[in-house]
């Protein structure tokens, strides 16, 4: 045997290029590789890090010298607090979510004890619990203050890393597992070697995902009227400092510079820091990850620009879906675990905040007191708020299915709309909630109109990308064999579009349209409700949110607000069961082994 | 001697509250330096039989014997290779084999020296740093092969390692193995290699084990007595008629079986509703 015969020729392209494998003398194979080498990798990051900051730390002295507003010199700070709060959390939820993934993954009675119930939390929108959240950790004082933002932003990055870690760690495939195990990686070895380098690509994306729904929640976090008063951490924040300007000071031109300001760093170190990263992760895992490069295309502006920023660049390692993950099938002993607990907490809850184990009389009362006398309307309120939630989903996924096909079917649809997802995605919404109500308000007048425009734009815009990315993604792949016999059989426009492209996308549009109305309720508990420290009180629509909300932070009745959201966790399981978990069941048998 | 003593194994699978039985008091035995093959159609439990003697799966009864000892878990003594080669994709070939030394506590320098010298032996020098993504099935599967010969293990187990790769790579890798069979050199002497491929079996076996469909039963047994190599005997009238009689043989037990039971649910499929549930 020729013993120099094997090797590996890399053509002119350099670093990154096609590749040509040779044994034994023979042409074999040949790969594409993407080889950059680590040094370049890590200058190139650094000098666009440094880039960032540069730019950020120019804008906030612009903003500084050049906006003129109460509170607006305290902008480094703000964002600093704001910055190293996000961070704080992000390292502890993905500490927590990668060990207890592993626990659940790994353990058969940690899984009948944590996964349902973890599930049961996930699916209650994280705005309404967090009146009682707030109800504990206010009596701790300023440090409670900060504790409970925090407490807030990690309930919000968590479940996502969590699942992200449990489905990433179920879809080992068997082949590899039972190899481990038979060349003896067990207990930690098979952690360290196996589990570990197959969860990276879930916990980097889980994490970026976090990051983004950090910014989304922080507004809420950092903005919390107690007791008709309002509430800011001790330190600020940006979130802070936004409501504050358009609630109390309706100043619509320092919002908007701050909304811009805020999406900047979001957007920025999203781009720089996240893609890069699950590029790298995802060259390790046994399911191809999902890429798009916007090289090459368009004389657009705007392409030419987000091609220079690294934007543009999607990536979506399959294998992560909390969307399906959610629609996990329990058993029955896991159900009754998950309800045995869910009470032992109502209990808990209610003794803590009121100082006794609840009585009934005492839980009647509650159901006395204000805004009880609402409760009357409730089928009403439930029917504004899904009527809300149903428009804002059904216009975005008719949008977000047409623009998504346009995407991924033509590159110049995709110059113009890739560039436009990773701004989208990235603007915290609640965030940009403010803002569009201010706009609007002094559009229209009348508040309570102009609030529920608000609230149908913002759900809009909230759900929209989800489902475009989803969609964007089926289409990416469907299997070239499926659109060689579409053409074989002369499917063309439309009909290729009914036969081939839109059942092949269904079960992504199942999966994008649960993360969309997870989101979505979420939104609506925050949009319905508008907090105000005037005299003339808060502005609000009648719908299921608001109530929560009234009962949350108005009144601190802890009773109405923990049934109120026990009727959005029924709503939500039973949206679950009845719908999604029946569509996604039918369309499974629609997806192609490739 | 026997070195590996398969003694009335039964397995149930459990799937949707139904049990079906698909072992049922299987039994023979294999002899040190043997080459064996198990012969069957898909679902007759074949390669669960392989995976209870890597000790990666347990019979409801019955016991499978090595050395005397019965199996309960994997030992470094009993090698796998895999069907669908079962390599760690963030890990490069080199590390690949490298991995099982380093649980065996093998320090770092004699564990690089070792997997090297396998790597070489399968052919694959010059992809030490290649990862699982940019090999060729064929290369994938040598470096399972390089990765379980590593250990010096006394039996090897084979699990259809060839029918995910095209018909001129597994001609390759079929000469690869019986060479390394016979290489007196190797610890290694012992082979039970699964397949479904009679030409393959027949080719490659000192004796053929013949298994039924679902339930799998052992329906017969045919010696191949020809010497090797046996490049050129695949041409001869001999080769044929030992093909003949594994073929006869497999006919039967699918008769015996489509009387006793119609249901056509195989063990893959069961597994496959186990896995996905």
């Amino acid at each position: 045997m020729n013993k120099n015969a094997n090797k590996t020729i890399i053509d002119s392209l350099g670093q990154t290029g096609r590749r040509a494998i040779f044994l034994n003398g023979e042409y074999v194979a040949h790969t594409t590789v993407f080889e950059v080498s680590w040094l370049r990798c890590l200058r190139r990051f650094l000098i666009s890090f440094v880039l960032g900051l540069v730019a950020l730390s120019l804008m906030t002295w612009l903003i500084v010298t050049f906006v003129s507003a109460p509170d607006i010199k305290n902008l480094p700070l703000y964002t600093f607090a704001t910055i190293s709060r996000i961070l704080i959390t992000l390292a502890i939820s993905v500490v927590w979510g990668v060990s207890f993934g592993i626990l659940a993954a790994t353990n058969r009675a940690a899984s009948l004890v944590l996964t349902p119930f973890i599930d049961l939390l996930q699916s209650i929108p994280i705005l309404g619990y967090f009146p009682m959240v707030i109800g504990f950790l206010f009596a701790l004082g300023p440090l409670g203050i900060e504790l409970s933002v925090i407490v807030l932003l990690f309930t919000s990055m968590a479940w996502a890393i969590f699942f992200g870690v449990l489905g990433a760690i179920r879809g080992i495939p068997t082949n590899i597992a039972e190899s481990a195990r038979s060349y003896g990686l067990t207990g930690w070895r098979y952690v360290r070697h196996v589990i570990l380098p197959a969860i990276t690509p879930a916990v980097i994306s889980g994490a970026n995902l976090a990051w983004c729904d950090g910014w989304f929640f922080m507004i809420a976090a950092e903005y919390i009227q107690y007791q008709g008063d309002v509430v800011s951490p001790p330190a600020g924040g940006l979130g802070y400092l936004l409501a504050k300007t358009a609630y109390e000071l309706k100043d619509m031109n320092v919002a908007l510079v701050l909304l811009i300001f805020i999406t900047f760093i979001v957007v920025y170190f999203n781009t720089l820091t996240w893609h890069k990263l699950m590029e790298r992760a995802s060259t390790g895992t046994f399911k191809p990850v999902f890429r798009m490069d916007l090289s090459g295309v368009g004389k657009l502006g705007v392409a030419r620009a987000s091609n220079w920023l690294h934007f543009g660049r999607l990536h979506w390692p399959k294998s992560f879906s909390i969307g399906a993950q959610r629609l996990h099938k329990y058993s029955r002993i896991e159900k009754v675990i998950a309800l045995v607990l869910v009470f032992a907490t109502v209990i808990f809850v209610l003794s803590r905040v009121y100082g006794q184990l609840p009585t009934v009389a005492m839980i009647s009362d509650g159901f006395r007191q204000p805004p009880a006398s609402e409760l009357v309307n409730l089928p009403w309120l439930i029917l504004f708020t899904m009527g809300r939630l149903s428009i804002a989903y059904g216009i975005s996924l008719i949008v977000a299915i047409t623009m998504g096909v346009l995407a991924a079917e033509h590159k110049r649809f995709a110059a113009i709309f890739y560039p436009l997802y990773d701004i989208g995605q990235g603007v915290p919404i609640l965030a940009l909630f403010p803002v569009v109500w201010l706009g609007l308000s002094g559009l229209i007048g009348n508040p309570g109109i102009a609030l529920e425009l608000t609230c149908i734009i913002i759900l809009i815009l909230d759900m929209i990308w989800y489902m475009f990315l989803n969609v964007v993604s089926a289409v990416k792949n469907i299997p070239t064999e499926i659109n060689e016999v579409g053409q074989m059989f002369g499917f063309k426009g439309v009909k290729r579009i009914t036969h081939l492209v839109v059942p092949s996308i269904l079960p992504a549009i199942v999966t994008g349209s649960i993360l969309s109305w997870g989101t979505g309720w979420n939104t609506i508990i925050f949009a319905e409700y508008l907090p105000s420290t005037e005299s003339g009180g808060a502005v609000s629509v009648p719908g299921i949110g608001s109530l929560l909300d009234k009962a949350g932070y108005e009144f601190g009745n802890t009773v109405v607000l923990i049934f109120m959201l026990g009727i959005i966790a029924v709503i939500v399981l039973s949206m679950e069961g009845l719908i999604w978990r029946r569509l996604l069941r039918r369309f499974e048998k629609y997806h192609v082994e490739v | 001697m026997s070195v590996i003593e398969v003694e009335n194994i039964t397995k149930t699978f459990t799937s949707d509250k139904t049990k079906i039985l698909v072992l049922d008091n299987v039994s023979f035995s294999v002899g040190k330096d043997e080459l064996l093959c198990l012969v069957g159609p898909s679902g007759c439990g074949k390669s669960t039989l392989l995976r209870m003697m890597a000790g990666l799966e347990k019979s409801d009864s019955g016991r499978i014997l090595f050395n005397g000892e019965p199996i309960t878990k994997p030992s470094p003594k009993i090698a796998m290779v895999f069907q669908l080669f079962g390599l760690l994709p963030w890990k490069t070939a080199m590390e690949n084999v490298e991995v099982p030394l380093e649980v065996l506590g093998v320090v770092k320098d004699k564990r690089a020296h070792v997997a090297q010298e396998y790597l070489q032996m399968v052919g694959l020098e010059g992809f030490e740093k290649t990862y699982p993504h940019d090999l060729s099935g064929g290369m994938k599967q040598r470096v399972g092969i390089a990765r379980a010969l590593a250990l010096k293990p006394d039996v090897l187990l084979m699990d259809e390692p060839f029918s995910s790769l095209d018909e001129l790579t597994a001609k390759t890798l079929r000469e690869l193995v019986l060479n390394i069979w016979r290489n007196p050199t190797l610890p290694t002497n012992t082979f039970i290699m699964v397949s479904h491929n009679v030409e393959e079996a027949v080719f490659m076996a000192d004796r053929v084990i013949i298994m039924s469909p679902r339930p799998g039963k052992v329906i017969g047994e045919v010696k191949v007595d020809v010497p090797r190599p046996r490049s050129k005997f695949l041409r001869d009238q001999e080769y044929f008629k030992y093909v003949d009689e594994v073929v006869s043989l497999l006919e039967k037990g699918k008769a015996i079986t489509r009387d006793t039971s119609p249901l056509s649910l195989t063990a893959e499929r069961v597994q496959h509703m186990k896995t996905t549930k």
